[in-house]
């Protein structure tokens, strides 16, 4: 049974280039101009999965309003955010909304599949439940733990609540310890389409903060001026 | 950038405030024309009393006859006379001109005084006294066989033959003049002290006059006492004193020439008509002396006196005050010599033209008109020089022919005096004036300048270094309620305003990005949508290029919202404390190991330098200055790093030997949105970078200059940061 996506965009063009898209690949597509219409939409027909533009016709933070709203209509729905700015990830953040995933603008079509498949993965793993993702595929350096099932990942048994990309970021530095990975690099492992080595410290910081939560003296991942960073074993 | 041309608003307001100074100027003027106003009016009156004492006059001429000449056997004991001599009488040993006067002359012998004469000393005085005009004549022919003059350096005065004179006006202490001469010639008169020993000053008076001559037997004095000396009251002594023993120089004999009565009472000189004396009596007046004379310039009677001395009340140096006292005392003295030095030059002294002419022609010529039947009037300086005296003169009438004249004398220091307190007291109030309105300035001006600067200092720090408003609120002067005030509150709406307007600029790349993402999502995942559904597109070179565009265009919005981004994201920063040489020497590292084609040099004065940063961004703005450096560096040279410490910074040096900056660029280089062009038309400038690595200088309180290499083409970027100093308090943002 194809899973259904909810697009929530008020620019037409985008909004149909996106529905495209995605029928592409195989999805139901719903899109909603608007966050009334969006909100009253989805609470007949609740999607798996809802893509949500920040901004929404004259709603500067509309997007994160519905988000709000939808959160209250369904805690487990995985939520994507596109944002025209990289500082409103750090506004998310702030927010401390449950967003699963956001994407700046303009959009790549490719990793918004790749993007909204993962985020199915994940939710498939979910509801296998914890103690088959204990044995499959969990990836153990000292006090971290990757499953690439559930894409979830562990700090001193502690999970960590990530994004994809943050997800990405982690994993391809935790795979190689002590190796640089490059800005270069990391921009890849990112899948966006723009990124600027702002944007990758912008994450790495985040990451950092997410980690410092559960451990205050978290240093394991380095900065190498001018390259990029790497994982440290002994931090 | 000071500019600072003419005075400050405190020299202006001092400057104003010494249009005071115009005050004393103006009643100096109006003080100039009241005297002449009162000059004129004493004039007037002047010439009005002539007229009333002539009035008096007309059509007696019994008064002005022979007759009417006192009889000198009929004097009284005390009472001596005055004969009218027929010449002026030139002071000159001469005795011819005294014509039968001297003829006339009495005998007088020494009289015992306090000590006994001594029989061998021959001493016997002849004497004469006549009138002139205006003056008095006396002669003195003494017989003595030691004459003995004045020796030279003696400060006594009674050490040598010598002749006194007391004058005496009723109610007034006598004045006693001594004649003495160190050598034949004019003889030096004194006024002296009670004992005869010792002049009162040492200023000899001049409106005597006295001659001495040697003859074969003893020596002729010949002495001159003008008229307006003497009203018609006052008393006179003379008296011969000899002296005879050079060594002792004691008095041996006194020969007095005027009657010596039992009460020591002084003699009453008569030479006038008695009966004019007595109607011009009632006319006497202060300070006036009225003079008859009969058609030949005879003078038959003169009533009053002249006081021509302007007096000066005379502060004295302070000597026994203590304290404040003495200050005081102190202040009033300089204060009122200086006034003193002032009034020498600022009041007129009587011109000299007029001091040149001789005593007898004083009034001569107001007589001769006066005498030829017309009213006149004139000015003469007085004898002594302190004022001017105003004269008037009127004819007096028999019939039609004229019978004598009458004329009026005044001084005018009355005028003076007022002329001299009135100034004084304008000079006094003046400085009063001055001083407090000088301070008060002072104390305005101060408070308006203080105010002013503080505002200017406020509304300097409103913006930064880099043009951005710190304030939009200017705390000083915000609450006045005059200009200043209004000054502050204009100038706090102007950066509100501009604030507002600024923060809509900041604001405006953030807002295009924004704006122009969406059509470029458009775009975007249009030709995503094109490919998919035409796949032989995909591989279309067109696509290739469109995708190309894209980027470009995606770059730019990158660029546009990196430095508003920058700023919110550094907000939330937390900074690390680094050793400042470490962390470059790795980035070299780093950048060298992904631009293996690029030479670096690392050149380290000294380590460690601890500063503390987010590293991150630091090296973020390493990235931007040095990717400008291999951009405009010439071919194979390499980049060089210079670190060192300057007091309290670290200061990281980045060269490159290339092109130099051109003209007036070093400073606008880090202004957003100027570039200085690329070699590359595919890259991207925006000149977006140098403003995103001020930005980051400016937010570790440090500082980015840019200039040209002295030595040789090329250009330096020094990035300056804090050195971290462990005692301070962190001042990164506590969120």
């Amino acid at each position: 049974m194809a899973r259904k996506v909810a697009i929530v965009e008020d620019d037409f063009d985008q909004r149909e280039n996106y529905r495209d898209a995605l029928e592409k690949s195989g999805y139901l597509v719903d899109t909603y101009a608007n966050r009334r219409e969006a909100l009253s939409g989805m609470r007949s027909n609740m999607p798996d999965l809802a893509i949500l533009d920040i901004m929404l016709e004259n709603e500067m933070d509309g997007g994160f309003d519905l988000c709000r709203d939808l959160r209250a209509l369904s805690p487990t729905l995985p939520i994507i955010f596109l944002t025209a700015r990289d500082t409103d990830i750090d506004r998310v953040s702030g927010l401390r909304l449950d967003a699963w995933d956001y994407l700046t603008k303009p959009l790549n079509m490719q990793y918004l599949s790749v993007r909204i498949n993962s985020l199915f993965r994940i939710v498939d793993s979910l509801a296998l439940g914890p103690e088959t993702n204990q044995r499959n595929n969990a990836m153990v350096i000292n006090d971290l733990e990757i499953n690439e099932d559930s894409m979830s990942i562990r700090w001193k048994g502690k999970e960590l609540s990530l994004t994809l990309t943050e997800f990405w970021l982690i994993e391809s530095m935790a795979r190689h310890p002590g190796h640089v990975k490059t800005y270069e690099n990391m921009m890849t492992i990112t899948r966006q389409s723009y990124v600027e080595r702002n944007t990758i410290n912008g994450y790495i910081r985040r990451i950092r903060n997410k980690f410092k939560e559960i451990d205050p003296n978290f240093k394991h991942i380095q900065t190498v001026f001018g390259v990029g960073y790497k994982w440290n074993t002994d931090g | 950038m000071k500019i600072r041309t003419g005075f400050s608003i405190r020299t202006k307001l001092l400057l104003v405030g010494m249009l005071l100074l115009l005050i004393p100027w103006m009643s100096y003027q109006y003080v100039r024309e009241m005297k002449t106003y009162l000059l004129t009016g004493q004039e007037q009156a002047l010439s009005l009393t002539s007229r009333a004492v002539a009035t008096v006059l007309h059509d007696r001429p019994e008064l002005f006859n022979e007759e009417s000449q006192i009889d000198p056997s009929n004097l009284d004991d005390n009472e001596i006379y005055a004969a009218p001599l027929p010449n002026y009488i030139n002071l000159n040993g001469d005795l011819s001109d005294w014509g039968e006067a001297a003829k006339q002359a009495e005998q007088f012998l020494p009289t015992p005084g306090e000590q006994p004469i001594a029989s061998d000393n021959v001493i016997e005085v002849k004497h004469t006294l006549g009138y002139r005009g205006n003056f008095i004549y006396a002669l003195f022919e003494v017989l003595d066989d030691h004459v003995l003059l004045r020796p030279k350096k003696f400060l006594r005065v009674d050490a040598a033959d010598h002749i006194r004179l007391t004058l005496q006006d009723p109610g007034s202490s006598p004045k006693r003049y001594t004649l003495i001469a160190r050598e034949p010639g004019r003889m030096s008169i004194y006024l002296m002290d009670q004992a005869w020993q010792y002049p009162i000053s040492g200023e000899p008076n001049y409106d005597l006059a006295a001659e001495l001559s040697l003859t074969d037997d003893g020596y002729n004095v010949e002495l001159r006492i003008p008229r307006f000396m003497l009203s018609s009251d006052t008393r006179i002594s003379m008296m011969v004193v000899d002296v005879d023993d050079p060594e002792s120089r004691t008095i041996a004999a006194t020969v007095p020439t005027t009657p010596q009565s039992e009460n020591d009472e002084l003699s009453k000189l008569l030479v006038e008509s008695p009966r004019i004396t007595k109607i011009l009596k009632g006319l006497d007046r202060a300070e006036t002396r009225i003079w008859v004379f009969n058609k030949d310039k005879r003078v038959r009677t003169v009533v009053g006196n002249l006081v021509t001395e302007v007096n000066d009340p005379e502060i004295d140096k302070p000597s026994n005050e203590t304290g404040l006292d003495y200050v005081w005392q102190m202040v009033r003295y300089y204060y009122s010599s200086a006034l003193q030095t002032i009034f020498t030059y600022i009041i007129e002294q009587p011109s000299s033209e007029l001091a040149d002419r001789s005593i007898e022609e004083r009034n001569d010529k107001i007589l001769q008109d006066a005498l030829s039947g017309s009213i006149s009037s004139d000015r003469r300086p007085s004898l002594d020089k302190q004022s001017t005296i105003l004269m008037s003169a009127h004819p007096i009438f028999l019939g039609d022919g004229i019978l004598g004249a009458v004329v009026v004398e005044q001084s005018t220091n009355q005028v003076l005096r007022q002329q001299r307190e009135t100034l004084e007291n304008v000079i006094s109030v003046t400085l009063l004036v001055l001083i407090t309105v000088a301070t008060a300035l002072l104390i305005f001006a101060s408070r308006l300048t203080v105010r002013i600067r503080r505002l200017r200092n406020a509304t300097e720090t409103a913006i930064d270094r880099d043009g951005r408003i710190v304030h939009q609120r200017l705390n000083a002067e915000a609450k006045s309620g005059d200009e200043i005030g209004d000054l502050s509150r204009s100038v706090s709406n102007m950066l509100g305003r501009l604030s507002q307007y600024t923060s809509y600029l900041r604001g405006l790349p953030d807002t295009l990005a924004h704006e122009v993402s969406n059509p470029l999502n458009v775009v975007n995942s249009s030709l995503h949508n094109l490919s998919e559904e035409i796949p032989e597109s995909a591989n279309s070179k067109y696509m290739e290029r469109a995708k190309n565009g894209l980027n470009r265009i995606g770059m730019i919005l990158r660029n546009l919202t990196e430095a508003a981004n920058l700023e919110q994201a550094m907000q939330s920063e937390t900074r690390e404390t680094v050793d400042l040489i470490e962390l470059i020497e790795n980035y070299v590292d780093g950048y060298s190991f992904s631009n293996p084609e690029q030479r670096f040099e690392v050149l380290i004065h000294s380590r460690p330098i601890m500063v503390e940063i987010a590293p991150d961004y630091i090296a973020q703005a390493l990235d931007k200055l040095v990717d400008n450096a291999i951009d405009f560096a010439a071919p194979d040279t390499a980049i060089v790093f210079k670190l060192r410490r300057l007091d309290n910074f670290a200061q990281i040096d980045i060269i490159n030997q290339g092109s130099r900056l051109p003209e007036g660029m070093a400073e606008r280089i880090f202004e957003p949105l100027v570039s200085l062009g690329r070699k590359d038309a595919q890259k991207i400038s925006l000149g977006m970078g140098l403003y995103i690595v001020k930005l980051i200088a400016s937010f570790h309180g440090g500082d980015v200059i840019a200039r040209n290499l002295l030595s040789s083409d090329g250009v330096i970027f020094s990035l300056s940061l804090p050195i971290h100093d462990p005692q301070s308090q962190s001042y990164a943002y506590q969120n």
